[in-house]
Parts: C-alpha cells; sequence; structure tokens
C-alpha cells in the first residue's frame, strides 16, 4: 500500500502520524504491509504497539479478513486475531473456532479461543464449552461453568453441582475453589427449580466462602429463589433454618414474610436461635402478618430475641401496633419492664416517643434509660426527649445521668445489628468502652487502625471475614497475642472449637445466653471487675 | 470472566521472577477469596483501565522470607535498609509485572493502563481492590516461600 511505502526509513514522528491515521481510517488497503510490520517489527516498542493497535482497528472494521486470519501459519497473528474475532463479537468466526477449540491442546491457547467464543455467543455453542466442565486447568473449568450458565446449557448441570459439593480439603475455611463459585452463579443464572432447589438446600455449605456465594446469589435470585428456601423453615437443620431466614430477611420481598409467619405457626422455629433469626428476618421485610408476630414476639424472656423483635417493631411501628405495645407496657409487670429494657438498649427511638406520651409508661422508660451506662445511649434519647420539648420531657433529659467514664475498653463483632446493641449494653454496664464491628474484616480494620481494647468478642460465623480468621490475625498482630478473645457459638458449632482454641481463641459462650453469663464470662476472661 | 486477563500475569510473574530475582515458583491452585485481608507480609498493587469502563487491581502478596530471598538476590550483599530495600524491590517487580503482562495483551491487541505500584507492608495488612467482586488468587511455592497473585476486575 502506498502510504506505508519505506515506512521503517521514516522517523519516528510521521511513523506514529501515519500509523494513527490508519487506524482512524480502518482501511483495508493498508493490511498487507501491517502485516509485514506485524511479522517483522521494527524494535522501536512504542511504534510495534501502535502497528498492532493500527492491525487491530483494520481487523475490526473488515470481520473476513479477521476470521481468514483464523487459518494464518503465524501463531502471533492467529492469536491477534482470535483476540479480535472476540472483541467485536465475529459470529461468521464461531465455527472456525469451535474447531480449533476440539483440537488445540494448549491450554493458553485454549483459553484465548474460548475467551473470544464466550463474547461471540454463538447460539450453538453450549456444546464446545460442556467439553471443559470437567478439565483439571481451574480457570478453564471456570469458564466453561460461567458459560453453561449463560447458555442455560442443562446438561451442565451435574457437573456444576458437583463443582458445588467439592470440598478440598487442601483448601482452608476462608478460600473456595473458583469452580465452585463459578459453579454457583451459573446454578443461580440457569435459575431453574432444579438448580436453584440445589443451591437453598446446600446454604450452610462447609465453606464459610461457598456459604457466603451461596447465600449473595439467592440474594441477588430475590423473590424467585423464596419458594426454595421456605421447605427449609420446616425440615432443615438449625444452621439452614438460621441461614434461610437470613436470606428471606436480606430479599426484603413481602412474599418471604407469610412463609415465615405460616412456619412460625407450624412451630418451625422452637430453637432459640432460628426464633432469633426468624424474628430478625420479619423485622426486615414489614408486613401487616409479620408485624403480628413480632408483637406476639413481645412475650418472649430471652433478652437478645427481644432486641430482634423491638427492633423490627423499630422499624416498622403502625399506630395499631403501638397501642398493643402500650398496652402491654402499662401492665407494669416483669414482662413489661424487660420489653422497656429492650427499647432503651436497641435505641428505639421511635417508639419511645410514642410510648412516651403515656406518663406512667414514659417514667418506666425513664428508669431504664437512667440505669445505662452508654453514653451514645443517653445522648440520643436526650436528644429525642428534646425533640418532643414538653416540660416533662425537659425535665426528663435534665435528670439523666452522665455515664461513668470507662475504665477498660472491648472490641465485639457480629454481623446482627440487635446483637451488637446488646453487645453495647452489656459492655457498658460493665464499664466497658465498646467498639463494634460487623464482620471480622471491619473489626481488624479497627486493630489495624492503632485500637487497643482488653477483650475481643466475637461471633464464628461472619460475613467476609468470620471469627476464626479474626482470631488468626489477632493472635498474629502486635499487641494482640495474648488479649482474650471469647468466641460466640451455637450449639451445633461446637464442633469447631478445637480448631477455634488452635487458632487462639480464648473461651467461649453458647448461644442464646443471658446477659448476666455474658457478663460473668468477660470478667473471668479480664481478670475480675476494675479495683 | 477475565481469565485471559489472569493468565498474562502469572505468565510474567514467573518470566520476572525468574529473570531478575532467581527465584522459580510453582503455581498452586486458584481460588476465590471474599475478604481483602492481603495473605502476605509486603503487597504491590496496581490498578488497571481498559476501554469500555474496564477497571480492576492485581496484586502481589510476598511472605516475608520470600520478599527477603528475592532482595538479597537482587541486590547480593549491597544492602543498605532491609526495610526500604524490601519495599523498592517489591515495588520494582511488581512494576516489571505489571509492564510485562501488559505488554503481552497488548500484542493481542487488548490495552490496559497500569498505574503506579503502591507498596504495602506490615504483618497481616489489608489491600484495598478497586471492584467489589469476589478476589480471584492464585498461590506460588517457591523455595524460600510463598506469594500470592490476585485479581479483581468489575
Amino acid at each position: 500500500m502506498g502510504m506505508l511505502d519505506g515506512f521503517r526509513d521514516k522517523d519516528f514522528l510521521e511513523q506514529i502520524t501515519l500509523l494513527n491515521d490508519i487506524a482512524g481510517r480502518r482501511d483495508l488497503a493498508a493490511l498487507p504491509a501491517l502485516r509485514e510490520l506485524f511479522d517483522r517489527p521494527t524494535g522501536d516498542t512504542s511504534v510495534d504497539y501502535m502497528v498492532v493497535g493500527a492491525l487491530n482497528a483494520v481487523l475490526g472494521e473488515h470481520e473476513g479478513e479477521a476470521v481468514r486470519g483464523l487459518a494464518s501459519e503465524s501463531t502471533a497473528y492467529r492469536t491477534l486475531c482470535i483476540r479480535v474475532a472476540g472483541e467485536y463479537a465475529f459470529e461468521s468466526a464461531a465455527g472456525r473456532l469451535t474447531e480449533m477449540a476440539e483440537t488445540e491442546t494448549d491450554t493458553d491457547r485454549l483459553i484465548e479461543i474460548l475467551a473470544a467464543l464466550s463474547k461471540i455467543r454463538p447460539e450453538d455453542g453450549a456444546a464446545v464449552f460442556r467439553c471443559f466442565l470437567g478439565h483439571e486447568d481451574s480457570m478453564l473449568a471456570a469458564l466453561a461453568m460461567e458459560m453453561s450458565g449463560v447458555y442455560g446449557d442443562q446438561q451442565a448441570v451435574p457437573f456444576l453441582k458437583a463443582a458445588v459439593e467439592a470440598t478440598d480439603a487442601a483448601l482452608t475455611y476462608d478460600q473456595c475453589d473458583i469452580t465452585t463459585w463459578k459453579a454457583i452463579d451459573a446454578l443461580a443464572a440457569m435459575g431453574t427449580p432444579e438448580t436453584v432447589g440445589f443451591l437453598a438446600a446446600n446454604v450452610h455449605h462447609m465453606n464459610p466462602t461457598a456459604r457466603r456465594l451461596i447465600t449473595d446469589a439467592l440474594v441477588r435470585l430475590g423473590e424467585a429463589a423464596l419458594p426454595f428456601l421456605e421447605p427449609h423453615y420446616l425440615k432443615g437443620d438449625v444452621d439452614q433454618r438460621i441461614l434461610a431466614c437470613n436470606i428471606a430477611g436480606f430479599i426484603g420481598s413481602r412474599k418471604g414474610a407469610d412463609a415465615l409467619v405460616r412456619a412460625f405457626d407450624a412451630g418451625a422455629f422452637t430453637d432459640p436461635n432460628s426464633r432469633y433469626a426468624a424474628f430478625e428476618a420479619l423485622g426486615r421485610i414489614g408486613t401487616l402478618k409479620g408485624l403480628v408476630c413480632l408483637v406476639d414476639g413481645l412475650s418472649e424472656d430471652d433478652e437478645l430475641i427481644l432486641m430482634a423483635v423491638v427492633t423490627g417493631l423499630e422499624r416498622h411501628a403502625a399506630p395499631g401496633v403501638l397501642k398493643t405495645i402500650l398496652e402491654t407496657l402499662a401492665k407494669g409487670d416483669k414482662k413489661s419492664w424487660r420489653i422497656a429494657r429492650a427499647i432503651i438498649a436497641s435505641r428505639a427511638l421511635r417508639l419511645f416517643q410514642d410510648l412516651y406520651k403515656d406518663a406512667a409508661v414514659g417514667d418506666m422508660l425513664m428508669d431504664c434509660l437512667r440505669a445505662s451506662q452508654d453514653q451514645e445511649v443517653l445522648d440520643a434519647f436526650a436528644g429525642r426527649l428534646g425533640e418532643i420539648a414538653t416540660d416533662r420531657a425537659r425535665a426528663d433529659a435534665a435528670s439523666l445521668p452522665r455515664a461513668k467514664a470507662a475504665t477498660r475498653r472491648a472490641l465485639a463483632a457480629d454481623d446482627s445489628k440487635s446483637m451488637l446493641a446488646m453487645y453495647r449494653s452489656i459492655l457498658t454496664d460493665l464499664g466497658f468502652e465498646p467498639l463494634l464491628a460487623a464482620n471480622g474484616q471491619e473489626a481488624y480494620a479497627l486493630v489495624e487502625a492503632g485500637e487497643f481494647v482488653d477483650v475481643v468478642i466475637t461471633d464464628m460465623n461472619m460475613p467476609i471475614m468470620d471469627g476464626m480468621e479474626l482470631a488468626g490475625k489477632l493472635r498474629g498482630t502486635l499487641g494482640y497475642e495474648d488479649v482474650p478473645i471469647l468466641m460466640v457459638t451455637t450449639e451445633s458449632e461446637g464442633s469447631q472449637r478445637e480448631m477455634a482454641v488452635k487458632v487462639g481463641v480464648t473461651g467461649f459462650i453458647t448461644k442464646p445466653f443471658k446477659p448476666d453469663a455474658l457478663k460473668d464470662k468477660v470478667l473471668e476472661l479480664v481478670g475480675g471487675a476494675p479495683a | 470472566m477475565d481469565v485471559e486477563l489472569a493468565k498474562p500475569f502469572v505468565k510474567a510473574a514467573m518470566d520476572v521472577l525468574g529473570t531478575m530475582a532467581f527465584i522459580t515458583p510453582r503455581a498452586g491452585r486458584p481460588f476465590v477469596k471474599k475478604n481483602s485481608i492481603a495473605i502476605g507480609d509486603v503487597t504491590g498493587l496496581v490498578g488497571l483501565t481498559g476501554e469500555g469502563n474496564k477497571r480492576g487491581s492485581v496484586s502481589i502478596s510476598f511472605q516475608k522470607n520470600c520478599a527477603i530471598a528475592m532482595v538479597k538476590n537482587m541486590l547480593g550483599d549491597d544492602i543498605q535498609d532491609i526495610v526500604q530495600d524490601v519495599k523498592d524491590a517489591v515495588g520494582e517487580i511488581t512494576n516489571m509485572i505489571s509492564g510485562q503482562a501488559r505488554a503481552g495483551l497488548a500484542e493481542k491487541g487488548l490495552v490496559l493502563q497500569g498505574s503506579t505500584p503502591t507498596v504495602i507492608m506490615g504483618d497481616n495488612h489489608s489491600i484495598t481492590h478497586i471492584a467489589k467482586s469476589p478476589i480471584m488468587a492464585i498461590p506460588f511455592e517457591t523455595d524460600a516461600g510463598g506469594f500470592t497473585i490476585e485479581f479483581c476486575f468489575e
């Protein structure tokens, strides 16, 4: 082509200007000369990259040439054409690429070919990817799995299920095979009763990262996932029930509430931990039926469950509900006082504002408030009293004490807001300044920022980074080698205690626990109350 | 899925460490993780951007002993301040790996811009990847300790 004649003798500026021009105009006539420059590079990397760029642009504009290039003897040119075919989704390249996938043995080459096919997405493409589902190279297999999800390839389902069920003893609990990851996403993408049902049945996967990935996938599916989660309220083991409730809560669809209420009525949630999870989920969703169930929950005598109930009511309080709560509190019995304490500890400001209108109930709430050693809680309610702005409210606000200054500090990690509010309340009562985190990573971020504490309380199962990992990281951190770590577990997680001790956990407490039991445990670990 | 992006970085890591630091890494099984706590003691991190809003980051996290062995191989006896030297070496190596990988991709027509590497040191530090997606990690073993390459793309 005339314009590239004598290219190699031109100066740098002329060369790049020419190449830029060709790339812009995508002139097919430049192709032979560009090929020559590609096969025998000038040696100046800037120029050579621009040659590739120009070639890319020309081929991108001329599908036929790119497809022809797939048969080239030059490996480098073939690779370029494969990439271009993918980038520009050239359908006519699919046939040739499929043939190449069938005969190619080099893994790196295969990845190029399959990556291009994955972008072209030919209609009959499922079959070629299916061949690689069990490939030993996990990246290749993962790509094949991802595409089987895109194609909705039913024949791939057994492989996908197997990849989810595979557990590798060599990998630790914070890692998960990429094939398992892609299989989970593909099964969710297919969205059939079989695949979604399978995911729902495997929510309590042995591997915490896989558990998290399955949870996320089901939450993304939303309402469509609910019919497959609901059977697990009644027939799953405790951990499955808890996770199924959590997912329904995160999905937040109103349809989810009906099934939870039905399951409650059928006696599905007798275990305190699944009960807690069910109330928490109802609290996240709302709906009238759910609220009625929550109001019934005010009769719970477990402080932890009561916190979840009150938190839920605070979110969705409606006039009818408020009236019932008022009547319950007005009775002034042990139950009323439990509820009042929960309202204060969970910072239920809306409920407080409404209930405060009644003089007797208002006094009851103020009594509970005055017992708090949590300055943040005291300030929050003082603020609300200020907004109410009646004489009585102002007098009550003025009567609030200042919390005693904390002498020690504690770090608490739990993915449940109600549990964190509970920890705040318990820890401030003991004279600890509480630092709270929603998962191990947030907790560790506080430590990395230079915070030091006298004791750490952590849940075992949390998203992103769980309690085991947190404990391990802390033990390897300067200053935290000996800090007491208390791990909160459900009964069934007890089997992992040995591993927890190895990782450096100092003590355990099973939930549900009575606040006093936690207080005793904490004091035991820090060597008693302050002098 | 961005397998086609991962492979060149793996290849580049093996090449660069072999030629510059005389280390022969053996790749282990890739895995996925969701937290951003580094699996190493010193990390080099580069941000990558490409056409069409393609964004991501790649990090290389070395265990202490591997990082030190790398520095000793590169500088010989000429080590003044081990902490600073490790930081410099990791930054250099990360830059070279990023450059070589991107060159390989450019030859195939995929152009990615790479940021200057950031080096983060300190036991159990965090790596803040650009995207919020799950992170794909590949562990490597060498005679002098291990390192892990992590990819996170939107």
